[in-house]
């Protein structure tokens, strides 16, 4: 009868064109772009000023970061599967992405640029393959990082509790995929990085989380060699010790 | 509320911008072939938010086709393949 079917839910399975329900992710998500091109351009679709302004320490870092934020343009932000999907379904993969540009896919709120609140404390894992050999492979890889993130399975326990009963936060704030003219760099940013007193069993679930990210998403054997000419293996870093660039900065491999 | 015929063209707004979030995935099902969300992952899933497996999210691909009404474009976004003419 009418009533009923004014009120059934009607999933894109059923009804590819006129459903009425979507399913929501976790965590809404933003895209940002930058390559070359989008260098000093202004573009009025993507106002830099159109995101709310995130309060920046005033350090230098953070003034180099500004500046660096005006040539990332903001693509589009979207809290469903179906609106993924059809963002994903529309724009170009990353192995017809010019050389020197970056795909950013972070949760809305969160600027991908370490001064964020959300990343100041935090740090990546990454991976960088050789260009040649996986331009095949690549869209791939992305693609399943990527569903990682919005579905939310890259840390098997998004328990950031705040103990106030809201959902939890989960570790994960981003992606990257950087295409170079020798490789592609994959990486995914958490909100905590471990320290080397770690005892509240933050470095394990940061391991999981690397250890999801070569085995399940990027296909890899756990242990496998992954290193050489142009390569690495996936490796965390925390931001703090990728500014310091120093020889005492301590990588996780998994 | 208000049922049309939409035999016509798809008017504007899309499904995609009008359809609802789903709050309970208990009270959707799946055609036949269509593979639910692991429940593992939504055991203690609450307020709408939901964890999903990419087998699950893959299902979408052929069929979410339609581009965002919001989606900039991209050509002035500087967001188009390095075999249709960037400057370098």
């Amino acid at each position: 009868d009418m009533q009923s079917q004014a009120e059934s839910i009607r999933t894109v399975f059923s009804d590819p064109t006129n459903f009425n329900v979507k399913h929501p992710l976790y965590s809404p998500w933003t895209l940002w772009f930058d390559s070359p091109a989008t260098k000093g351009r202004n573009l009025p679709q993507t106002p830099i000023s159109a995101f709310p302004q995130t309060p920046i320490p005033e350090t230098p870092g953070a003034v180099a970061a500004q500046g660096w934020m005006e040539d990332i343009k903001r693509v589009i932000s979207f809290d469903s599967v179906e609106e993924f999907w059809g963002l994903y379904n529309n724009i170009i993969p990353p192995s017809q992405l010019p050389q020197k540009a970056n795909y950013y896919l972070f949760k809305e709120g969160i600027i991908p640029a370490w001064e964020d609140e959300a990343n100041k404390n935090g740090g990546k894992w990454s991976i960088q393959l050789p260009r040649e050999k996986n331009r095949g492979n690549v869209d791939k890889m992305w693609l399943y990082t990527m569903l990682a993130a919005i579905g939310e399975t890259f840390d098997p326990s998004p328990v950031l509790s705040d103990g106030s009963g809201n959902a939890p936060k989960s570790l994960i704030t981003g992606v990257i995929v950087s295409a170079r003219p020798q490789f592609y760099r994959l990486s995914i940013w958490t909100r905590l990085a471990p320290s080397a007193t770690e005892e509240d069993g933050l470095r394990e679930r940061i391991e999981g989380v690397g250890r999801h990210f070569k085995t399940g998403v990027l296909g890899f054997q756990e242990g496998q060699k992954l290193g050489g000419a142009l390569a690495t293996e996936v490796e965390f870093l925390s931001h703090k010790d990728s500014e310091r660039k120093g020889k005492s900065a301590k990588k996780i491999i998994v | 509320s208000n049922t049309k015929n939409e035999n016509i063209a798809q008017p504007l707004p899309s499904a995609l911008s009008t359809a609802r979030h789903i709050e309970s995935l208990e009270s959707v099902s799946y055609p036949e072939g269509i593979k639910s969300p692991a429940t593992d992952l939504n055991r203690d899933a609450k307020d709408g938010k939901f964890r999903y497996d990419r087998g699950f999210l893959l299902q979408f691909m052929e069929l979410c086709k339609e581009k965002p009404d919001n989606l900039p474009p991209m050509e002035a976004l500087g967001l188009v393949g390095d075999l249709s003419g960037h400057a370098m």
